[in-house]
């Protein structure tokens, strides 16, 4: 068989390997969905906490942060230990990712010791929101990610004329936009991909 | 007539598995297995080849008690395969003219 094996098959072979592994990534859904969700529900809350004076401190409504970084820790474990095939867009995305949770963690870090005024640093983190969001779109070629990262830049743009008030239901509307309507879609696309 | 082709990578399943593997940072066997559709006992014996040749790394440990190979192309290997395509591609173009 081998003998017979011409330089037409070769190219076959080639391009029908190279073709079941070109653009193949993760599904992340899971975990857009838990970040999204979980800064929507720290937004909103912290706004109506505030808005009503229900409790007096309603900042830290954002501990639930960390229930949401240990649940990813423990889901990264299982992921890992099921996962056949690394590609490089996993690997990219692993490390963008890693450095916009690095990049968060010191601005919360610097912010909290130097004015704790977090509400003049939202429209900051409304461009960083953008960056690793419209990266992963771009690295994954999937356009909802895309929109979703110019989105939050845009909204970044629309601070600029409102009060400051709404400044938590922008990043409410942002995470909405750039993670949860992806992260929906992204689970539709794999569950499709998996008929 | 395929004198200057590699015959390390001018096999079907060797060249499957290196097409593969060029595409992606590490694989698992479980995987190669799946998507070239070979027998574990032909496949084990071809990455043999391809690792005794310096062309991909071969990594096993155990993962939940269970042994778990990985594979990745080196750096010989994906100059061999470069290689080889363009040997691939000399060949259509003489056979054009």
């Amino acid at each position: 068989m081998e003998k017979d094996f011409s330089v037409q098959q070769s190219l076959e072979v080639i391009e029908s390997m190279i073709n079941q592994a070109k653009n193949k990534f993760n599904n992340d859904s899971p975990l857009y969905l838990l970040w999204g969700w979980i800064v929507l529900i720290c937004s909103v809350g912290n706004y109506l906490l505030y808005k009503f004076q229900l409790v007096e401190k309603p900042h830290l409504i954002w501990l639930l942060l960390f229930v949401a970084l240990i649940v990813q820790i423990i889901y990264l474990i299982k992921q890992h230990k099921k996962e056949k095939v690394k590609t490089y867009i996993d690997e990219i995305l692993g490390y963008i990712w890693t450095s916009f949770g690095i990049t968060m963690f010191l601005i919360s870090f610097v912010v909290g010791q130097s004015s704790g005024n977090w509400i003049n640093f939202y429209p900051t983190l409304l461009i960083l929101y953008g960056i690793p969001t419209f990266l992963s779109g771009a690295v994954m070629r999937f356009l909802p990610l895309k929109i979703g990262g110019i989105c939050c830049w845009a909204l970044a743009i629309t601070t600029l004329f409102i009060s400051k008030n709404y400044y938590l239901l922008i990043i409410a509307l942002a995470v909405i936009i750039a993670w949860i309507i992806p992260g929906y879609l992204m689970k539709s696309f794999f569950k499709k991909q998996s008929i | 007539m395929f004198k200057d082709l590699d015959p390390i990578l001018h096999s079907q399943l060797r060249l499957a598995v290196m097409s593969l593997l060029i595409s992606v940072k590490e694989a698992e066997f479980t995987f190669i297995r799946e998507k070239t559709k070979a027998t574990a006992g032909n496949l084990s014996v071809q990455i043999q080849k391809l690792k005794d040749a310096g062309y991909i790394e071969v990594n096993k440990q155990f993962k939940d008690n269970y042994p778990l190979t990985t594979c990745s192309i080196t750096k010989k290997g994906i100059d061999a395969f470069e290689k080889y395509v363009k040997a691939l591609q000399s060949y259509l173009n003489t056979d054009k003219k």
